[in-house]
This record gives structure tokens, C-alpha cells and sequence, in this order.
């Protein structure tokens, strides 16, 4: 078997999970509330924004086979960002100057302490992970949904033909480094590619209860300070 | 009033939520239990890893010789002698070495890590030490707060308050503090902004750090 289906076999039990989680299952059968949605959509947008980052942070890092795929990618993350702006409008959602909540500032900085700190390999991992789960997620939702939803432009996106040879080429990809990798190499693949699915099941965990931080309300200047790091 | 002194302004809500959290409380009075605190000493033994790793980045990033020799004295004063000692802990619990690096990082660690790491990569060096500043400045103000007051009797509880309260640990928070004043100086309002941001994230990730050791925590099944 290759790596990613190593992986994908690994952790089956929570691919499942991801891909059952009540999120998935009532915006596939149209019984989402709005509101849930649209708090999917402001914190989705906001990890979609420091994809970009990540992205460009691994060019420099990586074969130069991979640097025009790897722009590409970040071109089709700026549609995406489009494609959320368009879709807020059409719905009445403000989407713009949002804070993060707890999990989906942990995932960003998880993706961004990756690609500075660790292997490109660990980091095209979290990658493949990322988007295999989301192809994955918006596949099953597009098993259901009515095409006359608001919903559905994002399964055209993630669930469309264009977004699964993407993944395609990153898993044929990924499997190459993981059969040049050595073992301690390897290990942190496998570690960084459980993590990046359980941050999808939080992920979707945190747009179902509506989650923000934990603890104190009253000291929060942190999070209406500007959100990501702009300088 | 300085940099540092508005930093501490700004998270005080915070600050004074760890001075009064249970498992600060119970490491005062010596009533933690033990099965809780060997939680403490399992994920900020990996904390730590990471805590000087951004040391290293910080000394790299000096803009004088007189900080690069501070950064790297800080790390070894976290590599060598703060994670030596949670080797000696984790034995006065019955925890390997090996325990110790097998262990997994639960989400607060994961999360409040990898913001310490991308921050020392991304930013500045004054990014970085307002991100580093509320947990060596932090340890040593809750340090000095229980101190005052008599020592509990379990060894363990009285050593590690002996520890974050030594002036070896005062000095280095004292010296990040005048370094964190130096770097503000003349900073843009914005940029002053973004310090404080930065400050009070970690300052709630150091609270939420020890609500992970007194709850217990895991990553969704």
C-alpha cells in the first residue's frame, strides 16, 4: 500500500467520524440553520486566508517541480476566498473582520509553525491531509444536497472534478517523498497527517456549537485587536 | 509608566485568574493532587522543547551581541537546568525519560506551541519575546506570590516554588522585561498594538495551560 493509503487505513475510525459529524450530515440533507453555516463560512474563510501563507512558505522549501503547482494552488485559494465573499452577499452574511475561534486560531498556527519549522514533507502531508479531507467531506455532502441550495457553489468547489485531480497530484506526490523519507522522517509524516484530521473533526466540532475561547470574557482585547498577524 | 508595566495592565484579568486558579492554589497550600500535577509536569516538559527552540530563534535574531548572549543563556537555562529538573520530578513521580518523550501533546500544548514557534518565525524579534515574555515574566510573579507565605510540606510543591521564585529565574524574566521595553521603544502606535495582542494571547494561553493540568484534557475521539 502507499503512504496515504497507509494513512488513510490508519485512521479510518476518525476519517469517519469527520465524514458522519453532524455538520456534514444536515447541511448534505438542507437541515443546517443558517446561522451554524454562516459561522462555518467566517471562520472557514479565515483559515482559507492563512492558507496562503502556509502555501508560499513552502515553494522556497520544496522540488521546483512543485513550485508552479504549488502557485496554482494558491491561485485557486484566492478564488476560493471569492468564491466565500460572493456567497456571504448572496446570504446576507457579514463575512469580513472576524476573530477566530480557539480552534480555528490552533489550526493556523499549526499549519504555519509547520511550514516554517518542520520537514516539507511533514508540511506537504498536513496539506494532502487538509484538502483530502475536504474533498472527502463536501463529496459526501454532494451525495444529498439539493442543487438549488445556497450551499451548493462550495461542493462545486470542493466536490468538483478540478478539486479532485488536485488531490489526485498531492497524494501521487506525497507518495514519492514518503518513499524517499527515512524512518524518524516518516514517523513525523504519520503524526502530522493524524493531527491535521483531528483538527478537521474540531473544526467541524467548533462551526456545530458555535465555539469561540475558552475561559475569561472580560480580558479579551486580544481577539478584537486585529486577528492574524497583520502588521 | 513602561512598556512592560502597560503590557501587564492590559492582561491583568488574566494574570490574576492564574494567581487564583485551583492548581496554582493547590501548589501553595500543597493540597494539589499529585495525579494532577504529574499532568503539568508531562506537557510542560514539551512545552518546554518548544519554549527553547524559540529561544534559539530569538538569539538568532538579536540585533546585538548583547542580547544574542542572553537568548542563548535562556536557553540553557530552559534546555539544560528547567527541563533537567522535570526530569528529576517526573522520577519523584515514578515517570521515565522516556515516559516523558513519549507523551503527546494535548490541544492547549499543540495550539499554544505552534502560536510560540510561527510567531518566532513570522514575526520580529519584538514579536517574539511579547509572545515568550507572559510565561517567563508569568512563572516567576505566581512564583513570588505564593512564596510569601509558608511553604507547603509536600518537598515537591515547596521545590518548585523554590525554583520559579530563585533569582535565577527572577533575573532572566527581569532581563526579557528591560529587553521588551527596549525593543517598544519608539515603536508605531500600531506596532505597539500588535505587542500587546500578542502578550495577551499567550498571557490566556498560560491560563488556559493550567485549566488543561486541573481538568485534564484530550483531542476529540
Amino acid at each position: 500500500m502507499s503512504f496515504c493509503e497507509t494513512q488513510q487505513a490508519r485512521i479510518a475510525p476518525l476519517w469517519d467520524r469527520m465524514l458522519t459529524h453532524p455538520f456534514l450530515l444536515q447541511t448534505r440533507d438542507g437541515t443546517i440553520p443558517h446561522a451554524t453555516f454562516a459561522s462555518w463560512m467566517r471562520q472557514d474563510y479565515l483559515f482559507v486566508e492563512a492558507a496562503i501563507p502556509f502555501l508560499a512558505a513552502l515553494i522556497p522549501k520544496g522540488p521546483a517541480s512543485h513550485w508552479e503547482p504549488m502557485t496554482q494552488a494558491i491561485g485557486a485559494l484566492i478564488r476560493e476566498l471569492r468564491l466565500f465573499e460572493e456567497r456571504a452577499d448572496a446570504v446576507g452574511v457579514e463575512i469580513r473582520g472576524s476573530q477566530p475561534s480557539f480552534t480555528t486560531h490552533a489550526y493556523i498556527q499549526f499549519l504555519l509553525a509547520t511550514a516554517q519549522n518542520a520537514s516539507y514533507e511533514e508540511a506537504y502531508t498536513v496539506l494532502y491531509a487538509a484538502e483530502s479531507a475536504y474533498h472527502d467531506s463536501w463529496k459526501m455532502v454532494r451525495d444529498g444536497l439539493d442543487r438549488s441550495s445556497p450551499w451548493w457553489p462550495f461542493v462545486e468547489n470542493w466536490a468538483g472534478p478540478q478539486f479532485a485531480a488536485y488531490v489526485s497530484y498531492l497524494e501521487v506526490e506525497l507518495d514519492k517523498l514518503a518513499a524517499e523519507a527515512g524512518p524518524d522522517r516518516l514517523h513525523r509524516m504519520v503524526e502530522a497527517f493524524e493531527t491535521t484530521v483531528r483538527y478537521e473533526v474540531a473544526f467541524w466540532e467548533m462551526a456545530m456549537t458555535g465555539e469561540g475561547w475558552p475561559g475569561i470574557p472580560s480580558a479579551d482585547p486580544a481577539l478584537s485587536i486585529g486577528r492574524e498577524g497583520k502588521r | 509608566m513602561s512598556f512592560t508595566d502597560e503590557l501587564y495592565e492590559s492582561a491583568i484579568d488574566l494574570w490574576d485568574a492564574q494567581a487564583a486558579h485551583p492548581f496554582v492554589r493547590g501548589i501553595a497550600d500543597g493540597t494539589l493532587d499529585p495525579a494532577v500535577f504529574e499532568r503539568w509536569v508531562r506537557q510542560d516538559y514539551l512545552y518546554l522543547a518548544e519554549f527553547s527552540r524559540v529561544f534559539a530563534w530569538a538569539a538568532a535574531r538579536a540585533d546585538r551581541l548583547e542580547s544574542m548572549g542572553w537568548y542563548a543563556a535562556a536557553l540553557h537555562l530552559t534546555l539544560n537546568t528547567e527541563m533537567g529538573l522535570h526530569r528529576e520530578y517526573a522520577a519523584r513521580f515514578g515517570i521515565s525519560v522516556s515516559d516523558l518523550e513519549r507523551e503527546t501533546m494535548w490541544p492547549t500544548t499543540r495550539a499554544y506551541t505552534d502560536f510560540l514557534v510561527r510567531t518566532a518565525a513570522d514575526g520580529d524579534l519584538a514579536d517574539l519575546v511579547a509572545a515568550l515574555l507572559p510565561c517567563a515574566w508569568g512563572y516567576v510573579h505566581i512564583a513570588q506570590k505564593i512564596a510569601a507565605a509558608d511553604r507547603p510540606a509536600d518537598q515537591r510543591y515547596a521545590d518548585w516554588i523554590e525554583q520559579y521564585s530563585s533569582d535565577e529565574f527572577w533575573l532572566a524574566a527581569e532581563w526579557l522585561r528591560s529587553e521588551m521595553d527596549r525593543l517598544a521603544d519608539g515603536a508605531s502606535p500600531a506596532k505597539r498594538d500588535r505587542l500587546r495582542h500578542l502578550f495577551v494571547l499567550s498571557s490566556r494561553y498560560e491560563w488556559q495551560f493550567w485549566e488543561m493540568c486541573w481538568n485534564g484534557e484530550a483531542w476529540l475521539p
